[in-house]
Order: structure tokens, then sequence, then C-alpha cells
């Protein structure tokens, strides 16, 4: 049941890469990378949980924070420059 | 009920993913990105919880839960503006 939870998070995943992959506008790449950043959480969290590695719960957490950090970045970067 | 909410909230992220796929416009894709994230995230975490115990992972859990919920909706907001002052078409 583990195997199977992490393996349907796993491939939740690909719908997001590919609109990173050909979204036509700036927006729609921001759109997959947070939903993207999401999944990779939720998976590591996951991970620790299932399986006991407690360590990775911190690297989930971190991971989160920065990807926050990225999607807000990256927003006010296309809200003004030239993308 | 631990293994119930986990594949709830996998459902839920299945909705969002399938529907960033089918959508047509960022604002249309951000709006079932928020719902399908957010709601999916919470429930899978909770369910994580009740599966695993306490004892093991329980307040670092928490915090990742509080955290997804309270920065979510900010970068939805955040890629909506810019979207929006840059005057995206819907």
């Amino acid at each position: 049941m583990n195997v199977a939870v992490e393996v349907l998070l796993g491939l939740s995943a690909i719908p997001p890469f590919l609109r990173i992959w050909r979204g036509p506008t700036l927006w729609d790449r921001l759109v997959g990378a947070a939903s993207l950043n999401l999944r990779v959480t939720l998976f590591l969290a996951a991970h620790a949980a299932f399986f006991g590695h407690g360590l990775l719960l911190d690297v989930a957490l971190a991971y989160a924070i920065l990807g926050f950090l990225g999607t807000v970045l990256l927003a006010r970067f296309g809200e003004r420059g030239e993308h | 009920m631990g293994t119930v909410l986990l594949f709830l909230g996998l459902l839920l992220l299945w909705i969002g993913s399938l529907g960033m796929l089918r959508f047509r416009s960022p604002y249309c894709r951000l709006q079932v990105a928020g719902v399908g994230d957010i709601g999916g995230a919470a429930v899978f975490l909770v369910g994580l919880l009740l599966h695993s115990g306490w004892e093991a992972t329980g307040g670092i859990m928490i915090v990742l839960l509080l955290f997804l919920i309270f920065t979510n909706p900010l970068g939805t907001h955040a890629i909506a503006k810019s979207a929006f002052v840059r005057r995206v078409k819907d």
C-alpha cells in the first residue's frame, strides 16, 4: 500500500512537468512549477512517514520554503521584467 | 481511516493534475491547481499523520501542513497578480 501511494503520487507529478514543458506563457510554467514543488514536498513527507526516515521530513520543510520563495520571486520578476 | 484520507488526497491531487492539462488559460489552471493542491496536500498530510502515528514524525508534519496551508494561496495570488498586471488574455 505504501508503494502504491508513492507511485500514484509520483505519477501525478507528470502533468505539471508537461505543463512546464509546453506552457505557452511564463505564468503557465509558474503554475506547473508550484504544483511540482508541492508534489515533491508531499513525496518526501510520505517517504519519511512510511519508511521511518525522520530526516527527510526536515528536507521536505526546507524544500517547501525554497519552493514558495522561488515561486514568489519568479512571479515578481515576470510582473516587471521582459520574458 | 488514515488510508482512506491518503487515497482521498491522492484523488484531489490527480484532479489538480489533470485539470492542469485540460484547462486553457493560466487563470483556469491557477484555479484548479489551487483547489486540488491545497485540498489534496492538507488531506494527504492528515492521512499521513493518522497512518504513521504521532511519535515518529508528528510535530514537523503539523508544521509542514500549516506552512503549506498558509503559503500556497500566497503563491497562487502572486502568480495571478503577475499575470493580471501583464494583461494575459483569459
